[in-house]
């Protein structure tokens, strides 16, 4: 590269101690060998190498400046023997704040930083191993929850295959008590007809004509839908001379009306019998169609449960049908995971904060948050809503509830099933 | 002394950016109109016409400090007393009181810093019509005519400014009750003891047609005329919700007024403390003919202004500049310039109603250094006290107040924490019980404590027009006193108008007792005064060594004397983002430089893209802080994705690099009164198409911004002034001619900022957490050639937070110049070496070489490291 303005003579030596560049990593060392000139590390300018940490910015990247502040996106690295050892924005080099712990980043601020890498070594390493510890311990915790999900998921899905098979029984019951229903209905109908032939050439016909007709076709005439029973409105709609104190038709009245072709049918055992098989048949359909009811909406409940997303083990379905409560200065909440959160204040007022809406932790580790939407409106603002983080830990339990934000709540939530092997191997990183 | 020839060499930096050859609304029935306050129904209601007045010549006194001469209202021959000054710097006091009032009537104590100095008047000619002074040199002249009584004052042929022209003088004089004087407004009863007790008078301006200040109005810049509409009103109010362009009074009051021609600026400075409006019309014809001896009569251009007080008396300053620079001049020298703040008050401040405890202050504090985002003060609102008691700390959400300040010391941060004027009465409260017990509070009519609605629920109002109050109050400042303060914990005084919830306007009532004197007479003085003793008590507790820096938002003229303004309860609009320019711009026609808006705007929720763009324009702000309503989604700069953090990011560090020339700003302005943030006219007032400008500013003479505040822009059009001057954009130096209107395509990261050619600024590059942090780092400076391959600057440097500057002149003060393709760098003020202002070597006596880039797309110099040091004589040669 031909830059002839930067062909410079240094006047004076240079303040740069070339035996130790100050700032980068061991694996950085490669670019900081001394030569004459330096490479910026983006390629972009070539400079002697005196001006490496001359507290002057030349290269766009802000290679030439590890040490210093002198570049505005710089990286410091800080060696931290003891600890860890990490980069900080160059901005905070000599700026008389201790960022780095072994004191390295404020080396020309006339602040005295203590080094503290041994004692947060320490520190650090004792906390990792009970984190660890306890990391362990979640895990073993966790896998038991899983275990035990998966019993529960098994023993779900059992319950749901049988209320399946007992759906599937009933059906077929339904289908037989069905076609039994309507052939008795049939058979009555057809002794009817009969009858009401019967009566027919039996009677004199110049009676009127509602004296004519046998009380059998007289119900015959007012069951309007055929179901074998009159209601009211059928008898209104076909009656207009009822006449009772109140001249209106009570349904006692016209059941007892109702069943006035059965008092009088007394006499025909037949049909009689009919009658009263295709009652029963009626009865029966009516229990079983309960019955199937019932167990419709259980299995439904139970899909819906099951289609709930518990983690790629099913480790969170423990947590379906419990809650968790945590009291912070007058306020009560409560916590239902997969269901909902709440706050009760100290005079009892229970308001909602949120209903399960969704998984919400970010892509690697969406299962690392729960967020509770739609939960009661704000005074001039937005419907409550709350975010609950869950957090590695051996029991599970609410930790804390907070509101950074008006009717944005935030929620800690520990257990053992947010334990992930990850966890681990950052533990173990950090022990360097 | 050190010379450097430009070639090769270590050390220190400068920068050089050469030219070398080519380059939701306010519920209005809250607040009173004109017709609703009886008073200015009344005086509103009197025309234009002869004036009853007339002076009774013969009463003429004439001393070696002032003229006193009587006038009488030939309708009920009531007397009043005329006194004329001559006040060095070019200006003319006129007081006007009864003759003989009843009891005395209320004249404005402590904004006048001293005893305006006289000069005297000398009689030149009199007859039985009138006389002429002489207002000294310039061939200035005062006329007094009789009959009708009023005032011209003329430099040679030329009338300057003309009093009771339109014969709208009128004083109402204290009398005997006459019948019911009481006035009702909604459900509130004034009883008015001392009935009618306006003032009011009228000033002619020919020749001008752009009149600006009396701040606060949420309007333009230039003022609009009046006729037809409401008058401009002045009366400090806590305004709900406020609306843009329109007249009505907001939390602050500056009756002064300027008026600008391209001949002549001047001022009027209207030194009344009660209600006020001020009705504005520009006619060339209608009264042209009354001026009969001014040239041209009918086709001059004519503003014609007057004043309407409720009570006290009428004292005005005539200010007759006449530059802009003279009229600050005048009127720094009658109240006194801007406080100068610590420099870590120019940084970026962060706050919130509210941070909720120490722990989300902490979390605040680190999410700022997480996303390497600097700011140096966060900020409590009134949840962080125990049941609004000030002075208290919440003992659940704030246990540590000392520790958590110190946790913000130890990143080299401060902390601003709210105390209100308003008291909670709470026996159990010792701030409360000893005001109490002194009789500090303001009384009711009755004489009772004085008692209305706040934040605490009841609450009492100390009476801070008593010197004996505000010492006590200063004294509650001390260490021992306010439990859990530190030195980084600094005060914002809010709803000092006073805000009063059931108050009549959400005020205090105006028959409310402050020891002699009724609240009516003094209410736009009473948040100036709160601020007072606020301040002095942040000067006390640090026993007179470290500066105050407190923010206000009622105020008066003299307020600049306490520290910083704010708008108040703004909303996340766009227009209310437009309107910060010309809110800050009035202000600091008048003395109140420390000025900003709420970022991102108090009510309602910012669109990102509002956030971002009220960013980029705070930045270039003097009083530049983020805020936000309690019901508002948390809004800190890194919650709206990485791209708007960078550009947030990014505009804040625009703010940190320029401290240094934000801080010789505030320096000036306290030593001169020049405002820190100029209309474009004060620096070009013969360019008329800078009149109505307020889209856009200068800070200093040497940076024009011109923020970009529409929605989904792609461009703004700057106005580049200066015929024959050049403009750099300060991002890509690329250099622009002057006096063009110029297009500049935007992008979300753009603030259209330009230094002016013949310029040099200086700036710290490297940003860091927080000023404090920046405090050791070498100075660039950014020199911007004028055509004529020149320019200046200058830079000031002191140890940014104590009185050493001007106790123990402890400061550098440094003329920078460009000449002859020298730089160089001399002594202005006393000069104060401070080991830790240059990280460089010793230079002294010898002659180096400099290494050099040079650009020469963008005819660039940049010159590495010249590591001079900022205190000695120093001079830069390009060979």
């Amino acid at each position: 590269m031909h830059c002839p303005i930067l062909i410079a003579v240094v006047i004076w030596s240079s303040c740069v101690d070339s035996q130790k560049i100050r700032g980068i990593s061991l694996s950085y060392k490669r670019f900081y060998r001394e030569r004459k000139s330096f490479l910026c590390i983006d390629g972009s300018k070539l400079i002697p190498f005196d001006q490496v940490n001359d507290d002057y910015c030349d290269c766009a990247d802000g290679s030439d400046e590890p040490g210093t502040a002198a570049c505005p996106d710089g990286r410091f690295y800080c060696t931290n023997l003891g600890y860890r050892p990490h980069y900080i924005p160059s901005s905070r080099v000599n700026d008389a704040i201790c960022d780095c712990c072994d004191a390295s980043d404020e080396y020309n601020s006339h602040t005295a930083c203590q080094n503290t890498c041994r004692n947060l070594g320490q520190r650090e390493r004792a906390e990792v191993k009970s984190q660890m510890r306890a990391l362990d311990q979640g895990l073993r915790l966790k896998q038991q929850l899983i275990e035990e999900g998966v019993l529960t998921w098994r023993d779900k899905q059992a319950q749901l295959r049988d209320l399946q098979r007992v759906l599937d029984d009933l059906q077929t019951q339904l289908d037989d008590l069905r076609k039994e229903d309507a052939r008795r209905k049939k058979e009555v109908d057809a002794l009817r007809e009969l009858e009401i032939g019967a009566l027919e050439t039996e009677e004199n016909s110049h009676r009127s004509h509602i004296m004519n007709e046998s009380p059998v076709s007289i119900f015959y005439e007012l069951d309007s839908n055929r179901d074998g029973r009159l209601s009211a409105k059928e008898v209104r709609a076909k009656l207009t001379d009822i006449q009772d104190g109140e001249r209106v038709l009570s349904e006692d009245e016209a059941v007892i009306r109702g069943r006035v072709p059965g008092r009088l049918v007394k006499g025909e055992p037949v049909l009689k019998a009919a009658v009263s098989a295709a009652e029963k048949a009626a009865a029966e359909l009516k229990k079983v169609e309960d019955a199937y009811e019932t167990v419709y909406m259980e299995i439904r409940d139970l899909r819906e449960k099951l289609a709930t997303d518990y983690g790629p083990e099913r480790e969170f379905l423990f947590l379906y049908n419990q809650c968790f409560q945590l009291k912070v200065h007058e306020y009560f909440y409560e916590l239902c995971p997969f269901n909902q959160v709440t706050q009760t204040s100290a005079s009892g007022a229970e308001v909602s904060l949120g209903k399960w809406g969704s998984w919400a932790g970010s892509p690697q580790h969406r299962y690392s948050q729960m967020k509770y939407e739609n939960g009661e409106p704000c005074w001039q603002g937005p419907t409550r809503n709350t975010v609950v983080t869950l957090t590695c830990g051996t029991e599970t339990a609410l930790r804390s509830v907070k509101e950074p934000g008006k009717c944005q709540y935030v929620a800690e939530f520990q257990t053992p099933v947010a334990c992930r092997p990850a966890l681990r191997q950052q533990g173990v990183h950090s022990e360097l | 002394m050190a010379a450097f020839i430009v070639r090769m060499g270590p050390v220190l930096m400068l920068w050089l950016a050469v030219c070398v050859s080519g380059s939701w609304a306010v519920d209005r029935g809250n607040f009173k109109t004109c017709d609703q306050s009886t008073f200015c129904k009344r005086q509103r209601a009197l025309k234009p016409g002869q004036s009853p007045y007339r002076a009774l010549l013969e009463t003429l006194e004439l001393t070696n400090t002032k003229l006193t001469l009587q006038l009488i209202n030939d309708n009920n021959k009531v007397r009043l007393l005329l006194e004329l000054y001559r006040l060095q710097g070019n200006m003319t006091r006129v007081k006007i009181n009864e003759l003989k009032p009843l009891k005395p009537r209320f004249e404005v104590p402590d904004v006048l810093i001293n005893d305006p100095p006289t000069e005297p008047l000398s009689l030149l000619s009199q007859d039985e019509n009138g006389m002429v002074l002489s207002l000294g040199a310039d061939s200035q002249r005062l006329i007094v005519s009789a009959k009708p009584f009023r005032l011209d004052i003329m430099e040679g042929r030329e009338v300057l400014l003309s009093l009771n022209s339109r014969g709208l003088l009128a004083f109402e004089h204290l009398r005997i009750q006459d019948g019911m004087w009481e006035e009702t407004f909604k459900s509130h009863t004034d009883s008015k003891p001392n009935g009618p007790t306006s003032i009011s008078l009228d000033f002619s301006l020919p020749g001008v047609e752009h009149v600006y200040g009396i701040p606060e109005h949420a309007d333009t810049l230039k003022l609009k005329t009046t006729d037809g509409g409401e008058p401009y009103r002045l009366y400090n109010l806590d305004v709900f919700q406020y609306e843009l362009f329109n007249p009505m009074a907001l939390y602050g009051a500056i009756p002064v007024m300027l008026s600008h021609s391209p001949q002549r600026t001047m001022g009027l400075f209207w030194l009344n403390a009660a209600e006020t409006w001020v009705d504005i019309s520009s006619n060339t014809t209608v009264f042209g003919q009354m001026l009969d001896y001014v040239q041209g009569s009918s086709e001059t251009p004519q503003t014609d202004v007057r004043w309407i007080s409720e009570s006290g008396i009428i004292d005005v300053f005539i200010m007759l500049g006449p530059t802009p620079t003279d009229v600050f001049a005048q009127y720094a020298s009658l109240t006194g310039t801007q406080a100068f703040p610590p420099l870590a008050a120019l940084a970026y401040h962060q706050c919130r109603w509210n941070y909720n405890d120490q722990e989300d202050v902490a979390a605040v504090d680190q999410g700022f250094d997480q996303h390497d985002i600097p700011y140096d003060f966060i900020w409590l609102d009134i949840e962080h006290a125990d049941g609004k008691r000030y002075f208290t700390w919440d003992p659940h959400k704030f246990p540590q107040p000392k520790e958590m300040l110190q946790g913000l010391e130890d990143k080299r941060r401060k902390m601003v924490a709210i105390v209100d004027p308003h008291i909670k009465v709470d026996n159990s409260y010792k701030i409360h019980s000893e005001i109490r017990s002194r009789g500090f509070y303001i009384k009711n009519k009755d004489g009772g404590d004085y008692e209305g609605w706040c934040w605490p629920g009841n609450s009492g109002y100390p009476d801070f027009t008593n010197p004996e109050m505000r010492a006590w109050w200063a004294s509650m400042f001390a260490y021992d006193q306010y439990e859990g303060s530190r030195e980084n914990l600094y005060t914002w005084n809010d709803m000092n108008e006073p805000s009063v919830f059931n108050g009549p306007e959400v005020t205090m009532h105006k028959d409310a007792v402050h020891g002699n004197w009724e609240h009516r007479d003094l209410h736009n003085i009473y948040g100036l005064y709160v601020q007072m003793a606020t301040a002095e008590g942040l000067i006390q507790r640090s026993g007179g060594v470290e500066r105050p820096f407190v923010l206000t938002r009622a105020f008066f003229a003299g307020s600049q004397r306490y520290g910083a303004v704010w708008t108040g309860d703004n909303a996340a609009e766009w227009d209310h983002l437009k309107i910060t320019i010309p809110m800050c711009l009035s202000l600091g026609l008048v003395g109140v430089s420390f000025c900003g808006a709420d970022v991102g705007g108090f009510f309602k929720s910012p669109s990102p893209e509002l956030l971002v763009r009220w960013y980029q324009t705070g930045a270039y702000q003097p009083f530049f802080r983020a805020h936000a309503h309690l019901d508002t989604p948390r809004r800190e700069p890194w919650l709206f994705g990485p791209e708007n953090t960078a550009l947030i990011r990014e505009a804040v560090r625009q703010r940190y690099a320029l401290l240094p020339y934000w801080y010789q700003l505030f320096y000036h302005a306290h030593r001169t009164g020049q405002p820190v943030m100029r209309a474009l006219w004060v620096e070009y007032p013969q360019d008329t198409a800078t009149f109505s400008m307020d889209d856009q500013f200068l800070l200093g003479r040497d940076l024009l911004v011109h923020p970009v505040t529409e929605e989904g822009a792609r461009g703004v059009t700057a106005y580049l002034p200066g015929n024959g001057e050049v403009w750099f954009d300060v991002h890509t130096f690329q250099k622009h001619n002057g006096g063009q209107n110029l297009y500049i395509p935007v992008t979300m990261s753009s603030i259209p900022v330009f230094q002016r050619g013949g310029s040099i600024i200086p700036r710290k590059v490297r940003v860091r957490r927080s000023s404090s942090c920046m405090e050791h780092d070498p100075y660039t400076l950014y020199v911007a050639l004028s055509p004529k391959r020149f320019a200046q600057g200058e830079l000031y440097i002191d140890d940014g937070h104590t009185f050493s500057y001007e106790k123990q002149k402890e400061f550098i003060y440094r003329r920078l110049a460009f000449a002859n393709n020298t730089l160089s760098s001399r002594s202005v003020g006393s000069v104060w070496i401070q080991t830790f202002l240059m990280l460089c070597l010793s230079v002294d006596g010898k002659e180096s070489q400099l290494e050099f880039d040079f650009d020469a797309s963008m005819s660039v110099l940049t010159l590495r490291k010249p590591g001079v040091n900022a205190g000695v004589d120093w001079t830069v040669v390009l060979q």
